[in-house]
């Protein structure tokens, strides 16, 4: 079959069960789940149909040109989309699935697997572009879907102020994206990915060095806003209000991945800019370091997870900066996989026990989940790096891309960040699998019983994906078409003694029988009030950047209040006075207004005589 | 007699018949007014249909129309008069001001 028509189908049969979910079955949420279902299996039958195809030529349809500006739309069909675009559309199935158990009881249920459909094309779409303004097209919508997710209980003012949020500090970083884009156009005049990145005739061969830099800086401060980096990272936590299964979405396979994904598609001009790669490196190892510290303290098991995708983000980053493509993608992969699952697992627990506090789960028997609890333990296990599940290979992968590229100190922070990863994830599970004291109850809610099975299928199914994919290196690295090196297991042994380090402190603090489950950071007080806080990052944004918009804007309110109102209604005035004292020379005499029209003539005829 | 004579017996008649539509108030006194003018017009074209043209038919043919026009223009405007004397009362034209701004 044409590859053209399944990727049509691929991307945009997700977006016809939108359409069709939204507008005829509001009231039937059977219907609509049904539909969007089938949309998604239809995605993901497309994407693995594409991916056994393997790699081949992108393809391109005139959307319109004008003078030297030719847009296309289009596909691109490298290892690269072709793989992530399975991961999307798996991963998003799999999300599906699992709402229909966890939403079950929501009134509003056609909407939110509407915007599921939605979310689904624009990032599918954003996958497989070919044409950077079509990327960016899709890159908004992207945007604009999760906006809808994070809102989706926007009777809660929490949840509309954190879907405005997460809207507003993407924008942010989205008008830096656009700017670069901007001047690829001025500069290139086409917004062809293949062909800007052809080192003889892309963007690299037509500007010069510093111009290439500040493009790319302004295309990474698009990917820091989409992708959580500091210090536009503030939204990603808050955007926990929506339900768990956008979170799991938004922080896996969607939304913050684009901001990866696209580091990743334009890899090679990345790489020709120095300064560029610096910089990013610079800012993913903050990132990675500061939100594993702030998840050391987080109480709730969302934010918990939320801190550690920005902080895996910001592996990724890091990984991609030092020149370790496999590495970023790989881990990209992975994480995505093991990340849905963990979220998948929260929203279970947060499904049974009414709770979304770690020690409260602990407290009211989470751990008898038992199928939760297995899928807690590979993901965490996944997450913190425990060979071998997934985590633990792409995590190798980054090490090693570091330590070949980057300077000491900037594998140093890896290091350290990988062992505030176990260290907060096991925090996370011992609390939950060894709570400090357990509620007996048998009341009617039935705590201990597992979610149904819709929901523990896709679980289990990112779990297997978890465990095995990181097997996949190898295959991976062929479908990318990158050289990847073989790791000694001497290689291996640091970021395996950095895990196990990570664990036995996390034990030592939470796990054994008299540790007092406070932890290192709670007993030093600047330090805990510093995390707790979240680095004020947070509380300086309301300070000062809200504090200077909204004298800004009361700057502006007044000049366009005092000044361009009041001076247009002046100008009214002005005219209105006028006309009423010109009013006064139309007397309705008519005998006036002869004689005047006779005077006005006589003039103009001594005029004409005298000239 | 010259032209000049015949013109200047016509601004007369027509500056009489202006001052007679600027000045007076009674309309009937203004349409008046407004057939001598009309009268100097016709005065007018007789003198250079006299002295000047070439087709001497021309002129008495646009006195002819000015005569018709005069006469249609009377009725009209004497049956106007009626219907305002009707409903105002009055033809004093300084009482008309509705069209005041």
């Amino acid at each position: 079959m044409d590859p053209t028509a399944i990727t049509l189908a691929t991307t945009f049969v997700p977006f016809l069960a939108f359409a069709v979910a939204l507008l005829f079955f509001m009231r039937q949420p059977v219907v609509a789940k049904a539909i969007v279902l089938a949309g998604g299996l239809v995605s993901v039958a497309g994407s693995l149909v594409l991916l056994a195809g393997g790699p081949r030529e992108p393809v391109r349809f005139l959307w319109f040109s004008s003078g030297d500006v030719t847009l296309h739309f289009g596909f691109i069909y490298d290892g690269l989309s072709l793989a992530f675009g399975a991961v999307v559309a798996l991963i998003t199935l799999c999300i599906q699935t699992y709402s229909v158990g966890y939403m079950a009881k929501d009134p509003a249920q056609t909407r939110f697997f509407a915007m599921l459909g939605l979310f689904g094309w624009a990032m599918l779409s954003f996958v497989y572009a070919v044409d950077l303004l079509q990327s960016f097209i899709f890159w908004e919508l992207v945007g604009l879907a999760s906006f809808f997710l994070i809102g989706f209980w926007y009777e809660k003012p929490a949840a509309a102020a954190a879907a405005k949020k997460a809207f507003i500090m993407t924008r942010v970083g989205d008008v830096g994206l656009f700017i670069g884009i901007l001047i690829i156009l001025n500069t290139v005049g086409m917004f062809d990915i293949p062909g800007l990145l052809d080192p003889e005739t892309g963007l690299r061969a037509q500007v010069s060095p510093g111009m290439l830099t500040l493009v790319m800086v302004l295309v990474f401060v698009g990917i820091m806003g989409k992708s959580a980096q500091f210090p536009l990272h503030t939204w990603l936590p808050d955007a926990m209000q929506g339900p768990t299964p956008v979170s799991a979405l938004l922080h896996s396979a969607t939304m913050v991945a684009a901001g990866v994904y696209l580091f990743a598609r334009l890899n090679p001009l990345f790489m020709a800019s120095e300064a560029t790669l610096l910089t990013v490196l610079c800012i993913s190892t903050v990132t990675a370091l500061l939100s594993s510290t702030i998840a050391m303290v987080e109480r709730d098991i969302k934010k918990v997870l939320a801190y550690s995708s920005i902080s895996q983000l910001g592996f990724m980053l890091m990984a991609l900066a030092a020149g370790g493509f496999f590495a970023g993608v790989f881990h990209l992969i992975t994480h995505a996989l093991f990340k849905a699952l963990l979220f998948l697992c929260a929203g279970s627990y947060i499904h049974h026990c009414d709770s979304m506090e770690i020690e409260e789960i602990g407290r009211r028997g989470g751990r008898k989940m038992r199928w939760t609890t297995a899928g807690l333990l590979i993901g965490g296990g996944a997450l913190a790096g425990i060979p071998p599940l997934a985590g633990f290979w792409s995590k190798e992968e980054i090490f090693a891309a570091l330590s070949h590229n980057g300077a000491m100190v900037f594998v140093a922070a890896a290091f350290l960040a990988a062992l505030l990863t176990a260290y907060y994830t096991f925090r996370m599970i011992f609390l939950i699998l060894l709570p400090a004291s357990e509620e007996h109850h048998g009341d009617a809610h039935g705590h201990g019983h597992d979610s149904p099975a819709v929901m523990l299928g896709p679980m289990m199914l990112l779990a297997a994906g978890a465990v095995l994919a990181g097997f996949g290196g190898g295959w991976l690295a062929r479908l990318l078409d990158v050289e990847r090196e073989h790791h000694t297991l001497l290689a291996m042994l640091p970021a395996i003694g950095v895990v196990a380090l990570g664990i036995a402190w996390a034990w030592w603090d939470f796990g054994r029988r008299s540790a007092a489950r406070t932890g290192l950071v709670a007993r030093v007080r600047p330090l805990h009030t510093l995390f707790v806080n979240k680095w004020y990052i947070d509380a300086f944004y309301a300070a000062v950047v809200a504090r200077l918009t909204d004298l800004l804007a009361s700057f502006f309110h007044t000049v366009e209040n005092k000044g361009l109102d009041d001076g247009f209604d002046g100008a009214a005035r002005g005219f209105v006075e006028s006309g009423w004292l010109t009013a006064r020379l139309q007397s309705g005499w008519v005998q006036s207004y002869a004689g005047t029209a006779v005077v006005m003539f006589a003039l103009f005829g001594i005029y004409l005589g005298l000239r | 007699m010259t032209l000049t004579a015949y013109l200047l017996t016509g601004l007369l008649l027509f500056s009489l018949g202006l001052i007679t539509v600027l000045s007076r108030r009674n309309q009937i006194a203004i349409l008046v007014g407004t057939e001598l003018m009309m009268t100097a017009a016709s005065l007018n074209f007789l003198a250079f249909n006299r002295f000047t043209a070439l087709d001497p038919v021309v002129g008495q043919i646009v006195v002819l129309v000015i005569i018709g026009l005069a006469a249609a223009e009377v009725s009209i405007f004497l049956s106007i008069l009626m219907v305002l004397y009707r409903s105002r009362h009055s033809i004093d034209v300084e009482e008309m001001r509705e069209l005041k701004g």
